[in-house]
């Protein structure tokens, strides 16, 4: 699943319209919009709605380690060498406030330029703020809370901000044109979510649902103990390490109830025979 | 779908350069080296390298760089899994953490929370710490184990630096373990007589099903070879030995292909080791790995070690020596 979180409805539309998403119909605090595999969110502004967002989105749907999730938004540059309506990655990002800083791991190729975001609790305007002080090459509201709150679920490399410049930290901008310009970015956008779910894909896996369904019940059934069915598993690998499939005998043993521990012991010293 | 290999950003397209080694020497080399890098500040080396949650597996196929100072506990005191050949005061310690080869087996990805390389920079410290234990007592130092330290030679020129350091240091001896194929980047040295490159050779099998990257076995025989004709004191290290189908048989080969190619008395000397490792590491390793025959192998705990069972250990200890020895002298092959 990809997880997207925006501050502004002007931000979350043109993805809403791209990705064909759903208002999800439910009383909450937040607007949520959805389809087969992507969830999107509306923060709205500030570091604590973006972090409070971003739990609720990534609790409500169960975020898995094979999940993405990104902050997608605009930002004001800090210097034109950043071209109005570009997307950027962001390798960096510092909470203005503590200068504690996050680091997404860049594991894909992609076509966007890449940049340090600085996250401020309050919109910097340049004719207010020196910008000898900001460290970042663009500033924003919302990516540091974002990145924090989705780090308690997600690796490193599955959690980005990708922020299109649209302005050089001056005044409000229009809604329409940040609508416009995020829009125009959603094909690149686009192509990176697509290289990291390839990778998630092919991430090695463990053991499937239907073989962790089989381990719980025959820890059940033969009421093996925590340190048995622990090594249950690792020798359910091993024997998939050698092996296309588990072997046909092991499912017997799904029909078989133990009385007693010690019953399930014997039947356990069975399995482990038949796995090594 | 796009494929696999095409989505993957190649390795070190990200140089994370701690404060402070901006301007290091060796920074500066090795920054070099990567014009077309992406340089990320950071404060701390740990703010990259143990952030939670990462993905060894992954991070594998992208690894990012990180250029860093090490600022305490330089040198630890050689651990009991790690033979100390005779010596007294066996010490390790790591100018670099991790690897660019991808071994199954290795322990690294159950000690690390994360694949990406660091290479410290602050060698003079770590001189520094060196001369000053040698001052008090002779030490046995090796410099390669959290990582391959020839492997990097082109990256940063460790080895050189270090074999440069130890040089005419009588109460130093050096040992640099490796699996490369790169001797040519320090074979323009003149050898050093209390420096030890020490090789570690496995079958074949066993290197083209679990030693990912590393060089093939004979590459590393002609590696040897020319190290030997140099003059260098090389070691050969049948470790980690392991236990799969038709075991005998490959070390067989691997014992004689070795000899085949490797005049045994020029050798220093030779070690065996079964395969074993900290109990917490492989814990961890098998938390995120797809199913191994290495990792998921129902090893016997012993001291907080997993390892063969005695019969197994035994039998392949056996073997590699009774295979060894017709090569080397027994009191030249160090058993672990
Ligand atoms: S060469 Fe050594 S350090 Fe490198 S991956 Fe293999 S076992 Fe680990």
């Amino acid at each position: 699943m990809i997880f997207v979180v925006t501050a502004y409805h002007a931000e979350a539309k043109p993805i809403i319209e791209y990705f064909g998403l759903k208002k999800v119909l439910k009383n909450s605090r937040f607007e949520v919009f959805a389809g087969r595999e992507i969830a999107l969110v509306e923060s709205g502004p500030g570091v604590i709605a973006s972090a409070c967002a971003t739990s609720f989105l990534l609790t409500e749907y169960k975020a898995r380690d094979k999940d993405i999730a990104l902050n997608i938004g605009i930002a004001g540059a800090k210097n034109s060498n950043l071209r109005k309506g570009e997307a950027i990655l962001c390798h960096k990002i510092i909470y203005n406030d503590t200068k504690r800083a996050f680091y997404p791991d860049i594991i894909v190729k992609h076509d966007m330029k890449e940049g340090v975001l600085e996250t401020f609790n309050f919109p910097v305007v340049k004719e207010d703020f020196p910008l000898e002080l900001m460290e970042g090459d663009i500033a924003d509201m919302e990516g540091a809370g974002f990145f924090e709150a989705a780090s308690f679920f997600l690796p490193p490399h599955g959690v980005h901000c990708i922020k299109v410049v649209s302005d050089y930290l001056e005044r409000a901008v229009e809604p329409s044109f940040v609508s416009d310009i995020i829009g125009k970015n959603l094909p690149l956008i686009e192509g990176f979510m697509s290289s990291l779910e390839t990778i998630h894909r092919f991430i090695p896996k463990g053991l499937s649902e239907n073989e962790e369904e089989i381990i719980d019940k025959l820890a059940e059934n033969l009421r093996l103990t925590f340190t048995m069915t622990h090594q249950l598993k690792n020798l359910m690998l091993f024997y998939l390490s050698k092996n296309e499939s588990l072997p046909g005998e092991l499912y017997d043993f799904l029909n078989i109830k133990a009385n007693s521990k010690s019953e399930g012991k014997v039947y356990f010293e069975r399995i482990k025979k038949l796995l090594c | 779908m796009k494929e696999l290999k095409n989505c993957f950003a190649r390795s070190f397209s990200h140089i994370y350069v701690e404060e402070g080694v901006e301007e290091a020497p060796l920074t500066k080399e090795i920054l070099k080296k990567f014009p077309k890098a992406v340089k990320v500040r950071i404060k701390h080396y740990k703010d990259v390298f143990c952030r939670p949650r990462q993905n060894f597996f992954v991070q594998e196929s992208s690894r990012k760089l990180i250029i860093a100072a090490k600022n305490w506990e330089l040198l630890y005191r050689g651990p009991d899994v790690c033979h100390s050949f005779g010596n007294e005061n066996f010490y390790y310690t790591s100018p670099a953490l991790n690897c660019v080869y991808s071994c199954d087996y290795c322990y690294l990805k159950g000690m690390y929370p994360s694949a990406n390389l660091v290479i410290f920079v602050n060698v003079e410290d770590f001189f520094k710490e060196i001369e000053d234990l040698i001052r008090q007592k002779p030490i046995y130092l090796s410099i390669s184990y959290d990582t391959d330290l020839l492997a990097l030679e082109r990256i940063a020129p460790l080895c050189t630096t270090w074999i440069e350091f130890a040089r005419w240091k009588e109460d130093l001896k050096l040992e640099i373990r490796t699996k490369s194929a790169n001797y040519s980047a320090i074979s323009s040295l003149a050898p050093a007589c209390n420096v030890i490159l020490a090789w570690t050779l496995s079958p074949d099998e066993v290197i083209k099903k679990y030693e990912k990257n590393a060089p093939p076995l004979d590459l590393r025989l002609k590696n040897i070879k020319r190290a030997i004709g140099d003059g260098w004191n090389v070691r050969l290290c049948f470790d980690p030995v392991l236990y799969f189908e038709k075991w005998e048989a490959a070390y067989e080969n691997l014992i004689s292909r070795t000899f085949s190619v490797i005049p045994a008395d020029k050798v220093k000397d030779a070690s065996i080791g079964v395969f074993r490792i900290p109990r917490d590491y492989l814990k961890r390793m098998r938390r995120n790995s797809p199913p191994s025959e290495i990792i998921h192998y129902p090893y016997t705990e012993r001291e907080e070690v997993y390892t063969y069972d005695e019969k197994i250990k035994r039998e392949l200890t056996e073997k590699v020596w009774s295979l060894l020895k017709k090569h080397i002298p027994e009191d030249k092959i160090f058993i672990l």
